[in-house]
């Protein structure tokens, strides 16, 4: 990235507010403020689609207005002659494209792959596209196309009759002790069903994108959380080799997980780009987004607890109902926190999916943990209620001291301190146990607690550090920053290890032609890049020190010094003798124009393919519980809401999180991440569902006025509480997950607060007014 | 359906004039991002729910994507490229934006910094509740919302004293 040159009147914001006091803000865990926020204040940060081509053209798509049927006909005729339009593509003249290997690096099948749909299996499927010399010439003449379809039943969702039991996948069954015959036997005893809708990422930006063909060379400017894993599908896709794809993302306006694959949207603009010989910009409209790629499927869980008359746990059963699409797989790991929460001896989950007329649905923040959490979370404060004990104490009861379904030792589990620290700043002891017991007029107050936890996902990395003649420091990487604080914490990494000012540090992201870089995604980005940049930075200071020692040219040179120390840009005898000379100073008189290291973290003997692999499929992570220990980071969620006697609304009024990340890199944008995951927590649990037209099978509320998110009046002020120590296990500079955690965990904590409040136990999201009275 | 006709439209942006031929339909967004380069205001929804491409005209806060350009016509329009001083330094509000850590992916950061420097003006940041009801036009996926309130209420804050200082 650039840093801009702009300066502040208003407090030096390289020092951040350094509340901490005893760690600089530049150093790696200081409170340094983002340093792409200049160029993102002034309006001068470039998102992917805002490049300015000459020759630009424009697609629009044409969506399928059925759930379920096949295409009879296609009339282009009046959007063929309508001002503007270049081309209305369609099946019929598609290119005809590979189908490429999937995320997890499962080798395709050798048949065509084509974006354009003659068989419909879910409505807003693409089925056209019209290409036009300007937006405004292509979205008119994509509303001439006429679609005849051949329309039949469709399932529109996991409530339809037609829908069945589903496909049981067997890899999520965790079975241990004899779960059943436990849970018959236990003293006490609850089961509850608990359900989440249809949600969706809904970043700021929507998706789209420009390619480019020069020859058979594609540049594609997109949003992307892995610009690698893309560039091998687009390679595959044309048949041209993965080199010869470049993808461009400086800037990303969220993913949330939602941008992490190329979709058919860009088969679409990247065939048109080919087949004009012009560069194709295609902007996915803000509707199209909730069916242009997946959302987070919509789940169904059973949960039984089984305790003594204590509340010790003696079994869970869990059973667990996806969705997915028609000819798409999706797995939500429901069973992922049920199994490691709390301590028991018998334990059984299992989990199928179904099939129906949706598009396949994706990641949203916390795949599987979130739904997951929903169910157990909500389910030990029931049983809490049912044997008469605190729903903080109940947990401790509880506690795991080590994983229960793994049988090894955590790496570290702060959660018992999460829950006091949390505890002690929400005021918990003063809470009035008994359901309807608080209220401040006519609003009923509730006071709940839950949990939540996210497995260390890790991963191998690689980055290019350069120590530059004017004595900065240059960091490439093809890994991405949306918003998490890349920029800002691999500056801090480097500036550290190198001993310069982050000022002197740019680090470049977001160009497939850098050093290559794996998903970001599942909170995993920031362990791995801090782990790779430190070890590059590390190289290239040895070298500059090597230099400094051995050169002849060197003011060091008669020295004959062990080593140098590097602090503020300037090199020096550790003894305090000798000269004290700037890089700059130094490379210049050496002769050097530069100072480069690739730092690269995979298994010594990895070869090219390997690398391949590990940076454009998944295949090569590794387990959170590979080794000795089962690496997780954990929260505590203490959340107050106030509900409306009468109207049964649900404001929350208060939050306090104590939250488990580990060490963390700069505390200020931990902090912003952690909250940024409670919000979208509290619009989970209150607002966030997407509703299917039974009728057609279609995303009514397709938009964000109707699809509502949080807005600033939803949300109060929220206490975030860093419990986390460093864990060495985890990952190099000893980081866990930061940003999936802060929403796991909330919404129970909603629901748990708002059956205190009014007695009534909601167990599907979102909780709206109508489930209240 | 036909228009080929292109309007000459002259616009007043952030002090500057600028001459364009568009046709009728385009929206004051989109000239601004894809006539004359000026991204900073950003597309979220282009259908008046998101907040994401707030500009100034004539000083009030509008949605540029359910404006035409030609709408626009002979009033002052102001983007977030033109709020900064001419030599770069940061508005109160953008300096207490970076400050406070009010956003992360920044795509509705200039909306929100846009709708901020407005709501001040107004009079509508003399309380958090009141800064939380006259900013919810502008959504933030990142859950950047007590962060903006903190922003909103320190400029606000620094406007008025340097207001009192300057009378």
């Amino acid at each position: 990235m650039t840093v801009h040159d702009v300066r502040s009147r208003h407090g030096d914001s390289k020092r951040g507010d350094a509340s901490d006091g005893a760690i600089l803000a530049e150093a790696v865990g200081g409170r340094l403020s983002r340093i792409d926020g200049p160029a993102k204040i002034t309006g001068a940060a470039k998102y992917a689609v805002e490049q300015q081509l000459e020759g630009l053209s424009h697609a629009v798509l044409v969506e399928s207005t059925i759930a379920a049927g096949k295409v009879r006909s296609i009339d282009t005729a009046a959007a063929e002659s309508a001002p503007g339009v270049l081309l209305v593509l369609m099946p019929d003249n598609a290119l005809r494209l590979n189908t490429a290997t999937d995320w997890l690096g499962t080798p395709p099948p050798d048949i065509p792959y084509c974006p354009l749909a003659r068989d419909i299996t879910f409505s807003g499927q693409h089925v056209a596209a019209v290409v036009a010399e300007s937006f405004e010439q292509a979205v008119a003449a994509a509303a001439l196309v006429k679609v005849a379809y051949h329309e039949t039943p469709a399932i529109v969702d996991l409530d339809d009759p037609k829908a069945g039991d589903g496909i049981p996948i067997d890899t999520m069954t965790k079975e241990w002790g004899d779960a059943q015959a436990a849970f018959a036997a236990a003293p006490v005893r609850i089961c509850a069903a608990y359900n989440t809708p249809r949600e969706y990422q809904a970043p700021m930006e929507p998706h789209g994108l420009i390619a480019h063909w020069q020859g058979d060379q594609l540049t594609v400017w997109e949003p992307s959380q892995w610009l690698d894993g893309m560039a091998r599908t687009y390679a595959e896709w044309f048949g041209v080799p993965f080199e010869n794809v470049r993808l461009v993302s400086p800037f990303i306006g969220g993913g949330f997980g939602s941008k992490a694959f190329a979709y058919g949207y860009g088969a679409v603009a990247a065939m048109a780009a080919k087949m004009l010989g012009r560069p194709v910009k295609l902007a996915v409209t803000r509707p199209q987004t909730f069916t242009a790629y997946g959302g987070r499927a919509a789940t169904r869980q059973t949960v039984a607890l089984g305790a003594d008359a204590e509340g010790r746990i003696q079994s869970i059963v869990h059973r667990g109902v996806n969705e997915t699409s028609v000819d798409g797989m999706w797995v939500e790991p429901l069973g992922s926190v049920t199994s490691i929460m709390y301590a028991t001896p018998n334990f059984s989950s299992r989990q199928n999916v179904v099939r129906v007329n949706t598009v396949v649905p994706g990641a949203l923040r916390a795949p599987g943990e979130n739904p997951s959490a929903f169910g157990v979370e909500c389910a030990i404060d029931e049983l809490a209620y049912e044997v008469g004990i605190d729903p903080l104490e109940i947990r401790l009861r509880n506690y795991a001291e080590q994983d229960p379904e793994a049988n090894k030792p955590w790496s570290t589990r702060r959660l018992r301190e999460a829950f006091a620290a949390g505890a002690e700043a929400f005021g918990w002891s003063k809470r009035a146990p008994e359901p309807r017991s608080m209220r401040d007029g006519n609003q009923l107050i509730g006071w709940g607690v839950a949990a939540g936890t996210y497995p260390v996902r890790r991963a191998y990395g690689e980055a290019m550090v350069r120590i530059l003649a004017d004595g900065s420091v240059e960091v490439e990487s093809s890994s991405i920053d949306m918003g998490q604080g890349t920029y800002t914490i691999l500056a801090q990494t480097a500036a550290e290890v190198v001993g310069v000012a982050a000022e002197k540090v740019v680090v470049k992201l977001g160009d497939s032609r850098y050093a290559r870089a794996g998903v970001t995604g599942g909170s995993r980005l920031a362990g791995v890049m801090t782990g790779a940049v430190h070890k590059a930075a590390t190289a290239a200071l040895d070298e500059l020190v090597g230099l400094a020692i051995s050169d002849p040219n060197s003011p060091f040179h008669a020295l004959q010094a062990n080593t140098l120390v590097v602090a503020n840009g300037r090199i020096a005898s550790p003894r305090g003798d000798g000269p004290e000379v700037s890089i700059a100073e130094l490379l210049g008189s050496v002769g050097r124009s530069q100072i480069e290291a690739m730092g690269d973290t995979m298994p010594a003997n990895s070869t090219a393919d390997d690398r391949y692999k590990n940076y454009t499929t998944i295949a090569t992570a590794l387990s959170h519980t590979e080794g000795d220990y089962s690496r997780h980071s954990w929260c505590a969620h203490f959340i107050e809401v106030r509900v409306d006697e009468d109207f049964g609304t649900v404001r929350v009024s208060r939050v306090v999180s104590a939250l488990d990340s580990g060490r963390l890199y700069n505390p200020k944008l931990a902090e912003s991440q952690w909250k940024g995951g409670i919000i979208m927590g509290i619009g989970q649990a209150l607002l966030e569902e997407g509703i299917v037209d039974r009728r057609h099978g279609r995303i009514v509320n397709n938009n964000l006025a109707d699809y509502l998110i949080a807005t600033n009046a939803d949300i109060p002020d929220i206490e975030v509480i860093s419990v986390g120590i460093p864990d060495p296990h985890s990952s190099a500079l000893g980081g866990k997950g930061v940003g999936e955690l802060g929403i796991v965990g909330v919404a129970p904590a909603i629901a748990n607060a708002v059956f205190h409040a009014t007695g009534k136990r909601v167990r599907d999201l979102p909780i709206t007014l109508e489930k209240l009275i | 359906m036909t228009s080929k006709t292109r309007i000459p439209i002259k616009l007043q942006i952030n002090g500057h004039r600028h001459e364009l031929e568009v046709e009728p339909r385009v929206t004051l967004l989109d000239a601004l991002r894809d006539h004359l380069g000026l991204t900073g205001t950003k597309k979220g929804c282009d259908q008046g729910q998101c907040g994401a491409c707030t500009v100034h005209i004539d000083g009030q806060r509008v949605l540029a994507c359910l404006t035409l350009a030609a709408q626009a016509e002979g009033r002052a329009i102001r983007s977030i490229e033109g709020l900064a001083d001419g030599d770069g330094t940061l508005h109160a509000v953008q300096a207490a934006f970076l400050e406070q850590d009010a956003f992360q992916c920044g795509y509705c950061t200039p909306g929100q910094i846009m709708s901020a420097v407005a709501c001040i003006r107004e009079g509508h940041a003399g309380s958090d509740d009141e800064i939380r009801e006259y900013m919810a036009g502008n959504l933030c996926r990142c859950g950047a919302y007590p962060h903006i309130v903190a922003a909103v209420r320190q400029a606000a804050l620094e406007i008025a004293s340097s207001t009192e200082t300057a009378s």
